[in-house]
């Protein structure tokens, strides 16, 4: 593999390849902004660009919490149904007074407690791979959920849910600044507390992290409860803006979130990545989405792209990688 | 992960002791709970007991076995598919679309959509050999550019059949239903492939130990062409056998396989990391599911509770063989 006469071009490939790594989306999603603005007519309207960043919202929410799982080598498939069952919870309680949140929160936050803490506990302690666990968990809590709604929920959400999923102050939507805040707690707790720190230990290293005395299953345990209490808040933001529920409420955000989240420079083998990355990651795949709508193609090319946007990003971290 | 697990696996002999013991447990399970299934069916329904039913859950099972089949190969291999659904999608919608009730353009577009379901195979193969992510990644990320090119064909189940297509579904031979027949034929041609040529020996080896395969000169690329090929070939007869049972093509691809192939694999004793279990317990929890299923609807138990209930199934199964692998190791 490495020959004397390969060392100038590697010391080459280094830099190129580790500038791609660290720098790579942002400087795609400027350039894919730049590109739409000039090409895509009506991306630049104000009232689109706050679109993209309402839509964002939701999904950002959510690939915090799946950053979280990944970096411990793990995925969560079954955020799109905590998504859902959060969102039927958030109208079966009084629409009429804003004080029904405090009841829609603590019961979705409950929910997504315990589907976390199974998800972790198959995961942890029965040793079940995390796809078929989540999965699992995933097909039972949709279940649970369809055999309360008796196959069609009904209701609306109280207003508060709805401004916070779906207006805007300053022309800055509101499930933004929750999205940044949230952003700004689990960075903060991932790149500035010991227990972040852990985190990427178990991710990069489990064996190394036990050994150094480290609790692997306590710390992965944990990655999965938040994911899924993230998820729960990631769905009662995604129904404030949709307004009206259904069974199938976050649909399509455990792929999307994974992409998202992969995009973002986030390892699947765990250990790598930041959360910034992984929220410019939700950010990106957004806007891809809008810029498809707004050339024209129809919805369903949602799903070529999304495919595409995967395999590329993969292609081009393993580029990357390789080339260090 | 255990070394001393791996150290153990490395000679034959305990690796074929430890194959048989879970596997035959497996099955033995299997048969238990598919017997105390009848008996409870025959308790709570004159209906259950007629041949008519019996012959209804095999119909039933016939579509799921082929994708499970597909699934316990790649599973084997220490892969996964989640493809199926879209192939199947795709295959089904292709299929009654373009045919559309003629005759003569019904083999031909057979022969089309088991090329393409080979393809949709090969394509995930090949991409998850470039790439070296986890499958689970190519193939829903394949799955996603098939889904939504069967969405931009059509949105509607379109086209039809001619007279007589349905007799794959429903015709017999010898009181024998012809697609079950198949798909028999099927896990008998893959059980072959698995227990008495090189190319088996290889699939297992690889998903046993995919690093100490390729150290030993295992035509690594060969087994997961094969592998991934087999289960999109496989997810393209489901595809031709719903047509067939049901007049036409689904394009949604809202029919859940990707789930439903895994739970029978599971129960058939064949773990998600590969390396070790057989066809026959994935064939025997097929049937096992779709009795389950059957009993359920006679027992007036919701579609509902029936996703539930196959959800903790999986759980469970996943759960006690960890824990029987564990000790054994």
């Amino acid at each position: 593999m490495s020959t004397a006469a390969s060392a100038k071009p590697k010391f080459h490939a280094y830099r190129v390849g580790e500038f791609v790594e660290r720098n790579g989306l942002p400087l795609f999603c400027a350039v894919l902004t730049v590109g739409a603005a000039l090409f895509a007519p009506g991306f630049r309207s104000p009232n689109n660009l706050q679109n993209v960043l309402t839509n964002a919202a939701p999904l950002g929410v959510v690939v915090l919490g799946q950053c979280l799982v990944i970096l411990v080598r793990g995925f969560d498939l079954s955020v799109a149904s905590v998504m859902a069952t959060a969102a039927v919870i958030a109208t079966s309680f009084d629409e009429t007074t804003d004080w029904s949140v405090i009841p829609i929160l603590g019961v979705s936050l409950l929910m997504a407690f315990v589907v976390g803490s199974v998800n972790g506990y198959l995961v942890t302690q029965r040793k079940v791979s995390p796809f078929l666990a989540t999965l699992a968990v995933m097909i039972v809590l949709q279940g649970i959920r369809f055999a309360w709604t008796k196959g069609a929920p009904s209701g609306r959400v109280p207003e508060l849910i709805r401004v916070i999923g779906s207006q805007a102050i300053y022309a800055v939507p509101i499930n933004l600044m929750l999205l940044v805040s949230l952003a700004t707690i689990v960075g903060i707790m991932l790149h500035r507390t010991a227990f972040g720190r852990k985190i990427y230990m178990v991710g990069g290293n489990p064996r190394a992290a036990e050994l150094v005395g480290i609790s692997v299953n306590w710390i992965t345990f944990s990655c999965y409860v938040l994911s899924s209490v993230l998820a729960a808040l990631g769905g009662l933001v995604l129904v404030g803006y949709v307004g009206s529920v259904d069974n199938w409420v976050g649909r399509g955000y455990e792929l999307n979130s994974i992409i998202a989240t992969v995009m973002g420079g986030v390892s699947l083998r765990g250990g790598r990545g930041t959360v910034f990355g992984a929220l410019v990651g939700a950010f990106v795949l957004t806007e891809i989405f809008n810029i498809a709508l707004l050339l024209g193609f129809p919805v369903q090319f949602q799903w070529v792209v999304k495919g595409v946007v995967i395999l590329l990003a993969v292609a081009v971290y393993l580029a990357a990688h390789r080339s260090r | 992960m255990m070394s001393d697990g791996e150290a153990k696996r490395s000679q034959p002999e305990a690796l074929f002791w430890l194959l048989r013991r879970r596997t035959e447990t497996a099955i033995v399970m299997e048969i238990a709970l598919i017997a105390l299934l009848f008996i409870v069916g025959f308790l709570v329904s004159d209906d259950f007991r007629t041949i008519d039913n019996v012959v209804n859950i095999i119909e039933q099972s016939t579509g799921l076995a082929f994708v499970a089949l597909g699934q316990t190969v790649v599973i084997l291999s220490g892969g996964i598919d989640l493809s199926l659904d879209a192939t199947i999608a795709l295959t089904s919608s292709l299929l009654s679309g373009a045919v559309n009730g003629r005759a003569d353009l019904a083999a031909p577009m057979i022969a089309a959509v088991l090329a393409i379901g080979l393809t949709i195979g090969l394509v995930n193969g090949t991409l998850i050999l470039l790439l070296r992510v986890h499958p689970l990644i190519v193939t829903l990320a394949v799955a996603a550019i098939v889904q939504g090119s069967v969405l931009l064909y059509t949105l509607m189940p379109i086209g039809g059949m001619p007279d007589g297509f349905d007799q794959f579904a429903f015709g017999r031979v010898f009181n024998i239903p012809i697609g079950a027949g198949v798909a028999v034929l099927c896990f008998a041609g893959v059980a072959f492939v698995l227990g008495y040529t090189r190319l088996g020996r290889q699939i297992f080896a690889f998903g046993g130990e995919p690093d100490a395969a390729r150290l030993v000169g295992i035509p690594v690329s060969r087994v997961v062409l094969f592998v991934y090929g087999l289960s999109g070939l496989l997810a393209s007869l489901t595809g031709i056998y719903l047509v067939s049972r049901l007049g036409i093509g689904n394009p949604t691809g809202d029919t859940n396989f990707n789930l439903a192939s895994i739970t029978p694999v599971v129960l058939g004793g064949t773990p998600l990391t590969g390396g070790r279990g057989g066809v026959l317990g994935t064939l025997l929890g097929v049937f096992l599911v779709q009795t389950l299923n059957n009993v359920l609807n006679f027992l007036d138990v919701s579609t509902f509770y029936q996703w539930m209930i196959q959800g903790l199934i999986v759980i469970v199964a996943v759960s006690i063989f960890v824990e029987k692998r564990r000790r054994a190791a």
